[in-house]
């Protein structure tokens, strides 16, 4: 039989078959051609074609037996790699642990960060296609008046509008359950019937609210959240159909909502039904919130188009209101936004900062960690030289690097979930309350991709740098006996100290916006917010009118509550307010101002207001700059008397005196007030924002037979000692006089100013904490490099020091060496803090993001921290001993 | 149970070639019509995935015929379960192997 056409090329083919699977690969490939050629030998002389054709058809087992060869050295390669490089590891346990540290620290801080991004801003809501999902309000004067939603515009947009499917309003209020135990001040969201509908949520046990409850008369019902019904019905499900008494009214319960509900607010405990009488809805009466679940084919513009064409007409719809003209002149405009976009609220952009400032933190981390890879890679040089003189290729060396990065990233990785873990559960006790869907928060598989995201990225990133090191003639490293050539070392050192100043420069970053946070907190810290919070007790009393009706009585229970607590030694001055500062719930109105009379369907002047007793700015610490206080008596026919606020005396009557001014409520047949002092600026709102121009009223005003007094007010007692020893005065004074009033949420004044300033601390916090690590690392990295650096030149200090050289001569040049690298990292770190400015300004208070101090005491902190660091290798280098060096190499 | 492999035409083409009864390396590159140098490596890549089994034929065989043993391909039991897939994504393929083995 003449040869097997092909039998050549099997053989040589099968060499590149790795060796355990080389005979039978070639067995089979030879059988096959065997058997081919025989039966094309069994038919007579085969054409020569026939024979091309089979000879091609077995070229192709270099085909197959190139792929045996990848598959096998992939897989048997790679694992050999990791492996090996897990080993190697093992017998370097302090490069490992710095290395594993540094990285679970890096991608710690990120993965815990990323999970406040995620549970906050990217997870969607957790309600039916919450993409459909809106929020709804409106604005006026361009913006600078917030006019969210009113019952006239609820109907009017239920009526008419297309493009939403249904909307819903919902508003906060506090209510005092009564009944059981204790009678307890709680919160609850008043809701139209709509609005578990819209939101797709259903009650877990029993029902929501139907049309009819939301109607005039309808029935008195209730829906429990989860918490309350634990609490107070003790998880009992046969609470549906009993009632609960809330503000003096029996109310049914007909549904508890599952726990995961809490939508738009957690702290409220119950919801009960928004009466809405379509025919009589003012349309005015803004104050509440709107959500809507846009109708199929909808877009937030189409809603947005639809609304203001609406209220471009409702001198239609509302022909009889005296609303509208009000409305149009303040331009009254729709805001649409996607529904989460609403309660995120401002808190991306901290978020988003944050995000990006651990973010410096990993790249310091890989910086670090590169580096230390790098003098691992001059060790390894040999082995390396080894690995190529026995065959391997470049893509084998990059893989025998890679996998050394590779096993390091994914302990540092599942070290970084650890140490995210802990800092996820340390953060809650820290974040302020008011961040939303905190409790969404918590580390899911978005959050596992992430970290294994980032963990390879930084194992790409830093197992680069070794590689950019060795790509020079290993082969020759070996023939040269060692890992010393000079070449390789300069271009080490550059890498190295390139490394060195990047980390330096990130860290200088960092610590540059901390610095400003720092500022910020201190300005708000110092800041004269125009009330004396120290010493102040606050708390919240509300009288309803199921309870006490008649007003008489109600004014007598405040009049003789500050009276006894005037009384009691303790209590240096009382007073009350509608809202104390920072309290929230200032309204803002329209003022009739008779130095500025507003034509027919103008707006007047508009301000905050607030009514007060008398007792209130002595006990809340508020100046009076001009003029006077309150006192009892004011308010009364024939003693119309309101004070204003500096702002306020300042827009209307720029450099004249206010006193003597008149004013009222807007309201035509009302008396006239008359302006009896003016009092310095209290911040209402927040501390960063300025003083709005705010006016106040008495407390009690009209004739003496029939006042008409505040019924729901913040009590403001000022002490002399610690303000929490007030609490139980005041529940006895108020238990005296209406043992069912309750006395809810008191709290130290102080501790309501340093909950306005939680964001801001939470911030710094972060910040803070992140450039200290950045921080740490930069040290460890100048620490690492200028040791190495040391090490590398013992030789050479050795011939300095036995040439003459002293110890102090020695130490100054290498603390020099870290000195320039220092002073590199500060000349970059400061551009790039300039450049970053812009980002951090938007969460600044009171400093500029340029502010020269911050970045002075920053630059030069930076500059001690890295003469430090170079301190240690330095005094070693002096102690060095040249007989020694100058033997041992 | 996620799939073993993709399931892509070359893959479909093979496993219906060797339960229908074309079993050895060169008669499924003549069945299929597959390029040659495609069929081996789905062999063997469905053989380390444990969907094809590789065996010696009888030694006998081999001798009366005066040639060396050839190594045939035979469907696992996980490899039969994945004809029916086979079947509903390439839905005209069997009638290509319609066929008796060899004649092809």
């Amino acid at each position: 039989m003449t040869e097997i056409p092909g039998h050549r090329l099997i053989a040589s083919a099968a060499r590149l078959v790795p060796p355990p699977r080389r005979t039978e690969w070639q067995r089979e490939w030879e059988a096959e051609a065997a058997y081919a050629w025989q039966r094309l030998v069994r038919e007579g002389t085969p054409s020569s074609l026939a024979v091309l054709r089979l000879r091609v058809r077995v070229l192709t087992c270099w085909i197959d037996a190139l792929w045996e060869r990848k598959q096998t050295m992939t897989m048997m390669g790679m694992w050999a790699d990791l492996r090996f490089a897990a080993r190697s590891l093992l017998r370097y346990p302090t490069f490992t642990t710095v290395a594993v540290v540094t990285l679970a620290l890096g991608i710690g801080v990120n993965t815990a960060v990323f999970t406040l991004v995620d549970g906050v801003l990217i997870s969607p809501l957790p309600y039916d296609e919450p993409e459909e999902l809106l929020s709804l309000e409106h604005l006026g004067r361009d913006g600078r008046d917030e006019l969210p939603m009113s019952t006239g515009l609820y109907a009017l947009y239920q009526e008419q509008s297309r493009s939403i499917e249904e909307l819903a309003l919902h508003s906060m209020q506090a209510v005092n359950l009564v009944g059981g135990g204790d009678p307890e001040r709680i919160l609850v969201q008043v809701v139209t019937p709509t609005f578990f509908q819209v939101l797709g949520a259903q009650a877990a046990v029993g029902r929501t609210f139907s049309e009819a409850e939301g109607l005039p008369d309808g029935p008195r019902v209730a829906v429990l959240s989860d918490g309350m019904w634990r609490e107070r019905f003790d998880a009992d499900p046969g609470v549906i159909g009993q009632t609960v008494d809330i503000n003096g009214v029996l109310r049914e319960v007909i549904g508890i909502m599952p726990a995961s509900f809490g939508y738009p607010d957690r702290r409220a405990r119950l919801w009960l039904p928004m009466v809405v009488d379509p025919n009589q809805a003012p349309l005015a009466a803004f104050g509440m919130g709107g959500v809507a679940r846009m109708a199929e084919g909808s877009t937030i513009e189409t809603v947005d188009g639809e609304l203001r064409g609406l209220i471009g007409r409702l001198d239609e719809f509302f022909p009889e209101s005296g609303a509208v003209a009000f409305l149009t002149q303040v331009g009254l405009a729709p805001r649409v936004r996607p529904l989460k976009e609403s309660l995120v609220g401002e808190l991306d952009r901290t978020l988003w900062i944050l995000l990006g400032t651990v973010g410096f933190v990993l790249l310091i981390a890989c910086a670090n960690v590169a580096n230390l890879l790098i003098v691992r890679a001059e060790s390894r040089q040999r082995e390396l030289a080894l690995r190529v003189a026995v065959g391997a290729g470049r893509a084998d060396v990059v893989r025998a690097f890679m996998s050394e990065s590779f096993v390091l990233a994914v302990i540092g990785g599942v070290g970084g979930l650890l140490v995210a873990a802990g800092a996820v559960r340390l953060s809650m006790d820290l974040v302020p309350t008011n961040i939303p869907r905190l409790d969404e928060i918590g580390i899911d598989a978005r959050v596992l991709t992430f970290t294994g995201a980032i963990s390879i990225g930084s194992a790409l990133l830093f197992g680069l740098f070794p590689l950019l090191r060795s790509s020079g003639d290993l082969a020759g490293q070996l023939r040269d006996g060692g890992g010393r050539g000079q070449t390789g070392s300069k271009q080490t050192h550059r890498l190295r100290n390139g490394l060195v100043v990047t980390q330096m420069a990130l860290a200088l970053v960092l610590l540059v916006g901390s610095g400003l946070m720092l500022r910020s907190f201190q300005a708000m810290r110092t800041m004269d917010p125009g009330f004396d919070a120290e010493g102040v007790l606050t708390a919240r009393i509300t009288i309803p009118n199921a309870e006490v009706q008649d007003n008489g009585e109600v004014a007598s229970f405040f009049r003789t509550l500050l009276q006894q607590l005037d009384e009691h030694p303790l209590v240096a001055s009382a007073g009350f307010a509608q809202s104390v500062p920072l309290g929230g719930g200032v309204g803002y109105h329209n003022l009739a101002v008779e130095d500025f009379p507003a034509g027919n369907g103008e707006i007047g002047v508009l301000a905050s207001n607030n009514q007060i007793s008398a007792g209130y700015f002595e006990a809340m610490g508020i100046d009076v700059v001009e003029g006077r206080s309150f006192e009892p008596g004011d308010g009364a026919d024939g003693v119309r008397a309101a004070i204003v606020n500096a702002a306020f005396a300042e827009r209307w009557w720029p450099g004249e005196s206010a006193l003597g001014r008149r004013m009222n409520r807007d309201s035509p047949q009302e008396e006239w007030f008359e302006v009896v002092g003016v009092v310095e600026n209290a911040h209402y709102q927040s501390l960063e924002a300025t003083p709005e121009h705010m006016v106040y009223w008495p407390a009690t005003v009209g004739p003496a037979d029939t006042p008409l007094p505040a019924r729901s007010v913040d009590v403001a007692i000022r002490t002399t000692g610690d303000p929490t020893a007030l609490i139980p005065i005041l529940r006895g004074a108020v238990a005296e006089l209406n043992a069912r009033i309750p006395v809810s949420n008191p709290r130290a004044m102080t501790e309501v100013v340093s909950d306005a300033t939680a964001r801001t601390a939470f911030t710094m916090v972060l910040l803070g904490a992140a450039s200290g690590v950045a921080l740490l690392l930069g040290i460890v990295g100048i620490y690492g490099v200028i040791s190495y650096i040391v090490a590398q030149r013992t030789r050479e200090i050795g011939v300095r020091m036995a040439l003459g050289a002293t110890a102090s001569s020695v130490r100054s040049m290498v603390v020099r060496h870290g000195l320039v690298l220092a002073a590199w990292g500060v000349v970059v770190g400061l551009a790039g803090a300039v450049a970053m400015s812009r980002v951090i300004a938007s969460i600044l208070f009171g400093v500029t993001a340029t502010d020269p101090w911050t970045y002075v005491v920053v630059a030069a902190l930076l500059t001690v921290v890295a003469a430090g660091a170079s301190w240690l290798p330095a005094r070693r280098a002096a102690g060095v001993d040249p007989s020694n060096a100058l033997r041992s190499d | 149970m996620g799939r073993l492999f993709s399931l892509t035409y070359p893959t479909a083409a093979v496993l219906l070639a060797v339960q229908s009864g074309h079993r050895y390396g060169f008669d499924i590159m003549d069945a299929t019509g597959l390029p040659d140098g495609t069929v081996y490596p789905i062999l063997r890549r469905l053989e380390r995935r444990g969907v094809l089994e590789g065996q010696w034929e009888d030694e006998a065989q081999a001798r009366r015929e005066q040639r060396p043993q050839r190594r045939y391909y035979a469907l696992t039991p996980v490899g039969e379960e994945s004809i029916a897939e086979v079947l509903e994504r390439f839905p005209t393929l069997p009638r290509i192997f319609g066929a008796e083995p060899g004649t092809a």
